[in-house]
């Protein structure tokens, strides 16, 4: 297409983003990506995921270091040099976005650096550092991704009160540090700093901490952030902040009725889609409350020719769904039948157990009246497990009782996130519990457990 | 049946079905199954299989009634009848009948007789009807169309591809041409008759057949005045030649002799109207009647 005539325009280059671009380019759409940020990949690559991963397994290998003592290996006492950590980050950082760059090269996606905005039902205008343009396109992604909630009432501007992009930031350990919100954000942040020796505070609204996961694996995930050293308040909520020049005090209710003086503060509060930030009425689209753009199972909305993906669709605001609605938005725009046709969307917290979950759990089952059984199998009877560093650990199935058919499992223990996968595609394969059961996994693994849990609803287990 | 968390199929069947509008759900409380098959979605399909053994009226003891003897039927018309079967069932469609006249196209394939003899390429009436069809498609957009699936979209194609149905010993073939519109008369007659050739071979791959704007079903060298050809389904519409001959024609004072081949324009009613292809004829006719008209 000629000067600002574009075929297919994605704004936002996150997850959702790249994959709708990257897609459509392989389809012989001519691309354009739209992303106020000089690199590609989103708060995904650029101040989430992926950072968050990598101060995670630092934090593991630093956690770990101290614990081997009763394995006869004893290092001394670790020390942490935040800048190196830091450089390390950034350069995994900028290799993944760096590949994406080169990704987009290949396929011959124009990027452009700036912000979009609607214009009208055909037309976007974009401030970029070139200043400011039209465009005019055939069809338009929105891929705009999220932000982090922040608390109202709260000060402004005072550097030890932060989010989830500030805390990546890693630039201090704070001796006492509280994080408001223990939802996988929270509790990923409470697993770096409470293993690099701040001593954390997890203060939730809901009755359990990591809501929406398996309740009896939640359990277990509260007693293991408490054997890290952190304290966790549920059922509490923040009244009031206060800030002097040397601490910052957080005065709660609910559960925990005290105040709390504290350092530094994570806020971990949830994320709220963009949507708003588009002037997308000027396209005649309805954003909803918490600036939701709603989309149909192609991820079409309202408006033609108007497609939309991930976190500014809603929840669950996960990369691998905006990924595979990108995908989705490109084919489907591109004359190709394509459809979000399941409900099993994995969803992992990378804490120490890791934490993982996917489909119907128990508490939903049960709220759905379905017809169900749990099987479960505790990681303390696993070999692999118990000569690994016996960590706690549970693998749990929920399975249809009339048809036999798996249709949820919860993970809590070391790689739960890995074992996952073949539970998710266990349930997207229809696969009974007997198909579990007669499926031979090696021995002595993790995915035994699966296996094990499995053989207990089959009545064949002999290692339980 | 329709439980959360409970699908009737794998993902790639579920995609599958999507595809041919099928929900997987309702066709396991249909088929009274838990799960349901990649075979269960293409049999729903196609509409049954044509010639499926349950179905009474081909269940007949044909020895009762005097001698005979079962030959096999080839792979190709098997396919062929699947498809015909699915079009006749699931597409209602009208057939339009025209003439179209063909003197200044053929006095104007005499004057490439010697260039062609040259190049080694026949230029034949066909190759002049792909060319008035796609530029006729130009014009009308909705027969270079599939209906979506559920009915409620027409998808309509940014490219112009011709199906050319081909007799062969061994079935009817429709290879097709592609991105006719930017194909001079020399290459679409190369290709043509290239096809055709290796149609009656069996040369034809799989990615030559399918996705075509339209198709054109030619009885011209056999005979013929009018026929009823069959959509091929996701296009909305056939073109169809008959035998072209001479015909007394009324030019406003007197009869005179023209050569004139008629056509028959089959098209899916639920996407076209009969007005548009009337109009669509009458647009195809005027362009071969004076092919300087493909020019414009």
């Amino acid at each position: 297409m000629s000067g600002n005539e574009c075929d297919f325009v994605v704004i936002g280059a996150g997850p959702g983003g790249y994959a709708a671009a990257f897609r459509a380019a392989d389809l012989g759409r001519s691309v354009t990506l739209i992303d106020p940020r000089p690199t590609l990949g989103g708060v995904c690559l650029n101040e989430g995921c992926i950072p968050s991963k990598a101060l995670l397994h630092a934090a593991e290998a630093y956690r770990s270091a101290g614990e081997l003592d009763e394995w006869g290996i004893n290092f001394g006492k670790p020390k942490l040099d935040l800048a190196t950590m830091r450089t390390k980050k950034n350069t995994i950082v900028s290799n993944l976005t760096g590949g994406l760059k080169q990704l987009a090269k290949k396929r011959k996606v124009s990027v452009l650096v700036g912000s979009a905005t609607f214009k009208d039902a055909n037309h976007l205008s974009v401030d970029s550092t070139d200043g400011q343009q039209t465009i005019r396109f055939k069809t338009v992604v929105i891929a705009t991704g999220s932000r982090p909630v922040v608390l109202s009432g709260w000060p402004e501007d005072d550097p030890r009160i932060m989010d989830s992009t500030g805390a990546l930031a890693l630039t201090e350990i704070p001796k006492r540090l509280a994080i408001v919100g223990g939802g996988i954000i929270g509790l990923e942040m409470a697993t770096v700093y409470s293993a690099f020796g701040s001593d954390v505070t997890i203060i939730e609204m809901a009755e359990q901490i990591a809501a929406g996961a398996d309740i009896k694996c939640a359990k277990l995930l509260h007693k293991a952030m408490e054997n890290h050293g952190c304290t966790v308040h549920c059922n509490t909520r923040v009244e009031r902040v206060e800030t002097t020049a040397k601490t910052i005090s957080l005065t709660c209710s609910g559960a925990f009725e005290n105040t709390l003086e504290v350092d530094a503060v994570i806020q971990a509060v949830g994320r709220r889609p963009n949507g708003d930030l588009l002037k997308a009425e000027n396209a005649g689209l309805q954003v909803h409350a918490q600036g939701v753009i709603k989309v149909d199972g192609q991820c079409k909305t309202s408006a033609a020719n108007v497609f939309a993906v991930g976190d500014v669709t809603g929840a669950p605001m996960l990369a691998h769904r905006a990924t595979h609605q990108g995908k989705i938005a490109a084919e489907v725009s591109s004359g190709h039948s394509a459809f979000f046709d399941t409900d099993i969307i994995p969803a992992v917290a990378y804490t120490d157990p890791e934490m993982a979950w996917a489909g119907t759990l128990p508490h939903q089952a049960k709220a759905q009246n379905i017809d169900h059984q749990i099987s479960e199998f505790p990681w303390a009877a696993s070999g692999r497990n118990l000569t690994s560093g016996a960590k706690p650990g549970l693998t749990r199935l929920v399975w249809h009782r009339p048809s036999k058919r798996l249709i949820g499992a919860s993970i809590i223990g070391a790689h739960a996130g890995e074992l996952l996968a073949e539970l998710v595609l266990a349930i997207e394969m229809g696969a009974t519990i007997d198909d579990l059961a007669l499926t031979i996994h090696a021995h002595p693994t993790l995915s035994e457990t699966t296996a094990f849990a499995a053989e207990l609803a089959a009545g064949t287990c002999t290692d339980f | 049946m329709a439980l959360k968390g409970i699908s009737a199929a794998t993902p790639s069947i579920r995609a599958l079905a999507r595809k041919h509008g099928i929900d997987v759900d309702e066709l396991a409380l249909e088929l009274e199954q838990g799960f349901v098959s990649e075979s269960d979605v293409l049999l729903k399909a196609k509409g049954g299989s044509p010639v499926s053994p349950s179905s009474g009226y081909w269940d007949v003891d044909h020895g009762q009634f005097g001698p005979g003897e079962a030959v096999p039927t080839t792979r190709f018309a098997q396919l062929a009848a699947a498809n015909l079967t699915a079009s006749q069932q699931h597409i209602p469609a009208v057939t339009h009948h025209d003439k179209v006249g063909m003197d200044a196209v053929e006095s104007f394939r005499k004057t490439l007789a010697d260039e062609g003899a040259k190049r080694g390429i026949k230029v034949t009436a066909l190759v002049l009807h792909v060319m008035a069809l796609t530029k006729t498609l130009r014009k009308f957009p909705t027969f270079n169309a599939s209906l979506m699936p559920g009915g409620k979209e027409l998808w309509l194609k940014h490219y112009y591809d011709i199906g050319i149905a081909v007799d062969t010993p061994h079935g009817l073939m429709v290879p097709v041409l592609r991105g006719t519109n930017r194909k001079g008369i020399w290459d679409i007659a190369n290709e043509v008759s290239k096809l055709a050739k290796r149609a009656q071979n069996r040369k034809i791959k799989p990615e030559e057949m399918g996705g075509a704007s339209t198709s054109i079903s030619n009885l011209g060298g056999i005979g013929g005045h009018a026929f009823s050809p069959i959509v091929n389904p996701p296009e909305v519409a056939i073109l169809g030649l008959s035998r072209a001959s001479y015909e007394p024609v009324w030019n406003g004072t007197k009869f005179e002799p023209r050569l004139m081949c008629p056509i028959s324009l089959s098209y899916d009613h639920r996407a076209i109207n009969g007005a548009e292809a009337a109009r669509f004829c009458a647009h195809y006719a005027s362009l071969l009647s004076d092919p300087r008209r493909l020019l414009l």
